[in-house]
């Protein structure tokens, strides 16, 4: 891959999306294998990139007068990866309190839960940012996680360019823990958890009703304000929530739950969703999943499979990808995911877009960004190789028509102490 | 001290896995006199003063396996990676009683031979992990079964991790579609002085005696860092590295002191005259504790060191040296590559994840050419572990990655030595490398035939044999582990057992 020319510029555009800074110029990606995300494959495909979007795509087009290009030729080039899940910029170091903010301690008697919104702590310069996006990753939703309370806050949808102001979208959806998950936090049952999901919807929905009323009540008898008026949008039907939960039992559960309040619903998990495959495609309900669970590993999970994937595809569900070997630290691990559930049947090109059009369409922004199409985002990712096979890697990364520096902490480790001789001065003066 | 539990998937920063809450640990040795089996035939247990003094018995709850039947099969046709640097394409691999025969470009079928055509396939050694917590946290995971970290103080050398271990853990079957045939099973890494690890082959048995290595060595498990500072703290400490090495060193004193009198029991019955008029010597007060650690300085126990940083490798190595033992492999060694001529030098494998990092902040310095760089080292000695119930279900696709990286940053990595880190590496580190770890003729057959090459994505491990039985077969439900707990159960027809 060459760069003839270097031409990019910053300018910040009032656009739908807030925060998005779009590259001043033209760019051009030439002769690559070009995966849309959209389930279309395009050989020798060329990519113009104009003002930060897409502008043309196709297979026999010529760079513009003045434009950088991109020779492809040889490589794979997809939309960029769209992390689904995350605690992105809100968790450093996952045990170190200080560096981790993704989420209030359990058993402190913490006393909010969906008031808390990722976009007030999200750190930009996190390093995970920059590592991640040299695995091809340009957007990820970060999420708080839920404390004592089922609710764990709002949601949102970052860019990876690791500017200060990287949201893409704030309040994308509303964190819930149900199954055990749930129970946990409301007395050690799921009876618990869901009495305690109906009462707190409709104490959302007695205080969006008629606020003035609300707020009258003796304050012992009444939930924590910023909560309800967090979960406002939520029982309004505007703001999908974005619930941890695997057995089927629950899942069923789930499902009546949202059609008697009106909700929007993101499953996160899923272990046994395949067994609720119809119900959750008819009431179109996405599953992020973990291809690779197949372990009993609580009983809510006995009927995991490594088939979850492509049983719930075939069914028409919306599927994305997540993991513990995937999370936070390792969202450039989301291709192996991918790789894995096509080792276990899910369509290639389904795939792909279950790593970038799906979680795009599941949070509502499948109109600018997660395929390549004309006037879509320009967030593209040109791979030396298979995307989802794990010996290949990102050669370059473009978010918003910007080609990010793909340099990183852990790139500056390996250039200190790839040579471990003595030399005249110590390591430290090493690398950079 | 409290930790942010999150039962969210977000698969936040935490820690879905055993290193971070429940810690786990690791090592292995390369080499060891003599095996457990060996010691207990040179040295019968506790004996009546005639028949010569006392002697704990080194191996009560022996080995019971027994490889189960198979006949003659030749696996002709494919790429054939051996373990020991070799790649042999249109290979062939012999398999008579249950060991390898032969190993080679052209081998003919012995009369009365199963051949399978594996044109096109992959066969690899079975894999070696040296670093599970199958069976002592297995699934499903409840308070009952949590059994791999004895957490109620900082020294529990006298506890034996294959007294926790279940057999009937559905991981081990998923191991086994995964290509796993060896692993080890180590106590968690909570206290400074964890247990004793257990070696076991992946093949189901109803007592965990029936799942033992035959003649493997014992481990123990060690661990530096934040672990035992973080559990102990509030609890009487260490509460500091530095408190962590004086609970090492003091330890090892009292191992010295303990392994000498048994030596000076042993020694002064030698020269007892049983017709003389003094009684026979009195053997020393038995303790399990400083039996373990006396094992280890006699060289009879494998030490394993979950280790992260590598300042506080290099402190282990000269502690080693100091109470005269061997450290055989820092797990988890997140930091081997700063201190990767060290390791080198002292012929100490370094056990590592491709990728896996930053859920604490001994973690936060990982580089995914971390194998690769320890590995490129004269004499370095680089083993890819799981220390994960799905991660050690595709140790093929890990190995992948750090060998990609290695590859990028210029090194020669071809795939036949880099399955050496699944395979020799931990096999030896293990101890273990005379019987598996490699196809090699008179090696246990424990094999592996790929559907195409181990290092991709898409690759599944078809056929795997141990001792030359089949026993998992990918297109056959009939070879597919199911253990109790998964029968009648709902869902495990879904696709069933191990490849589930």
């Amino acid at each position: 891959m060459t760069i003839r020319k270097q031409t990019i510029a910053f300018l910040v555009a009032a656009a739908l999306l807030q925060g998005a800074a779009y590259a001043q110029g033209v760019t051009a990606i030439m002769n690559g294998r070009v995966l849309t995300g959209a389930g279309e494959t395009i050989e020798n495909g060329d990519i113009i990139i104009r003002d930060g979007r897409i502008a043309r795509i196709g297979d026999e087009l010529s760079p513009p007068a003045g434009a950088t290009v991109i020779d492809a030729a040889g490589k794979t080039v997809t939309p960029g990866v769209f992390a689904p899940i995350s605690s992105l910029g809100l968790s450093e170091i996952g045990l170190d309190a200080e560096a981790n903010d993704a989420g209030p301690q359990q058993q402190v008697g913490f006393p909010l839960g969906a008031a808390l919104d990722a976009t007030d702590a999200i750190r930009s310069d996190s390093t995970l940012i920059p590592i991640n996006r040299a695995g091809g990753v340009t957007r990820a939703v970060t999420a708080p996680t839920p404390g004592d309370s089922l609710f764990g806050g709002r949601a949102a949808v970052i860019d990876l360019t690791g500017r200060a102001n990287s949201v893409t979208r704030a309040r994308v959806g509303q964190v819930l823990a149900l199954g055990y998950g749930g129970a946990v936090r409301a007395g050690d049952t799921r009876l618990g958890a869901w009495a305690l999901l109906r009462e707190t919807l409709d104490e959302a929905r007695s205080y969006a009703a008629n606020p003035n009323d609300y707020v009258r009540r003796p304050r012992d008898g009444r939930h924590a304000l910023a909560d309800l008026k967090a979960l406002g949008p939520v029982v309004a039907g505007d703001q999908p929530l974005l619930v941890s939960i695997n057995g089927a039992t629950d899942i069923r559960n789930l499902i009546r739950v949202k059609n008697e309040y009106g909700l929007r619903v993101i499953i996160v998990g899923g272990s046994e969703a395949w067994k609720v495959a119809r119900s959750l495609a008819a009431a179109n309900i996405p599953v992020i999943l973990n291809p690779a669970a197949n372990l009993p590993a609580q009983f809510e999970d006995l009927a995991s499979t490594l088939e979850n994937a492509a049983r719930l595809n075939a069914a028409g569900v919306r599927i994305a990808f997540t993991g513990t070997a995937s999370g936070t630290h390792n969202l450039r691990a989301l291709t192996q995911q991918a790789g894995i559930a096509v080792a276990h049947g899910l369509p290639y090109d389904d795939a792909i877009a279950a790593l970038t059009r799906n979680p795009a369409m599941i949070y509502g922004l499948g109109n600018d960004l997660g395929s390549l199409a004309t006037g879509k985002i320009a967030d593209v990712v040109v791979w030396d190789g298979d995307p989802l096979e794990v010996t290949s890697a990102a050669e370059a990364v473009f978010i918003n028509g910007v080609q990010q520096d793909i340099d990183n902490r852990q790139a500056a480790l390996l250039r200190r102490y790839r040579d471990l001789s003595r030399g005249n001065l110590p390591h430290a003066y090493r690398g950079d | 001290m409290q930790q942010k539990t999150k039962l969210m998937i977000v698969a936040a920063a935490a820690c879905g896995l055993s290193a971070c809450a429940n810690e786990s640990d690791d090592a292995a040795p390369a080499e060891t006199p003599e095996t457990a089996a060996e010691a207990q035939e040179a040295a019968p247990a506790t004996e009546s003063a005639e028949a010569g003094p006392v002697r704990p018995d080194p191996d009560p709850y022996p080995s019971t396996y027994e490889p189960y039947p198979s006949g003659t099969t030749l696996v002709a046709g494919a790429t054939v990676l051996t373990g020991t640097g070799e790649r042999i394409e249109s290979g062939s691999v012999l398999i008579e009683n249950g060991k390898i025969s032969a190993v080679g470009p052209d081998l003919a079928a012995p009369d009365g031979a199963t051949v399978i055509d594996a044109t096109g396939k992959w066969v690899t050694p079975g894999i070696v992990d040296i670093h599970s917590h199958l069976g002592n946290y297995p699934s499903p995971s409840t308070q009952s079964t949590s059994d791999g970290n004895e957490m109620t103080k900082p020294n529990t050398a006298e506890v034996w991790t294959e007294h926790s271990v279940w057999p009937q853990d559905a991981g081990f079957t998923r191991a086994l579609a995964g290509g796993v045939t060896s692993l080890q099973i180590l106590p968690g890494s909570a206290n400074l002085f964890g247990g004793r690890a257990a070696i076991l082959k992946n093949v189901p048995a109803r007592t965990v005696q029936g799942m033992k290595f035959p003649g493997a060595p014992y481990g123990l498990k060690m661990a530096c860092g934040e672990n035992p500072k973080r559990v102990y703290g509030e609890q009487g400490g260490p509460g500091t590295r530095m408190g962590n090495f004086a609970g090492y060193r003091a330890a090892w004193i009292d191992a010295q002191e303990y392994k000498k009198a048994w030596e000076d029991y042993w020694s002064a019955y030698e020269v007892w005259d049983p017709d003389g008029d003094e009684g026979a010597p009195e053997a020393p007060v038995r303790d399990l504790q400083l039996e373990t650690l006396a094992g280890v300085l006699a060289g009879d126990i494998v030490l394993n060191m979950h280790c992260y940083r590598g300042d506080e490798m290099a402190f282990v190595l000269d502690m080693a040296e100091e109470f005269g033992y061997r450290v055989t492999t820092f797990h988890h060694a997140i930091e081997a590559y700063k201190v990767a001529d060290l390791l080198a030098e002292h012929g100490v494998c370094a056990a590592v994840w491709a990728d896996w990092w930053g859920f604490k902040l001994e973690a936060y310095d990982t580089v995914t050419e971390n194998a690769a760089l320890v590995h490129a080292q004269d004499g370095g000695c680089a083993i890819i572990h799981s220390d994960s119930d799905t991660g050690i279900q595709r140790l093929n696709q890990e190995a992948a990655k750090a060998m990609a990286a290695g590859r990028r940053m210029g090194l020669d990595l071809p795939e036949e030595t880099v399955i050496s880190w699944l395979t020799a590496n931990p096999a030896k580190a293990m101890g273990v490398f005379d019987q598996v770890g490699a196809l090699e003729a008179g090696k246990m057959a424990d094999v592996v035939i790929w559907s195409g090459n181990p290092f991709s994505v898409y690759a599944l491990a078809e056929n795997v044999f141990v001792d030359g039985a089949l026993l998992y077969d990918r297109s056959d439900p009939r070879r597919s582990p199911r253990v109790d707990f998964e029968l009648g159960q709902p869902g495990n027809n879904a696709t069933g057992g191990a490849g589930q």
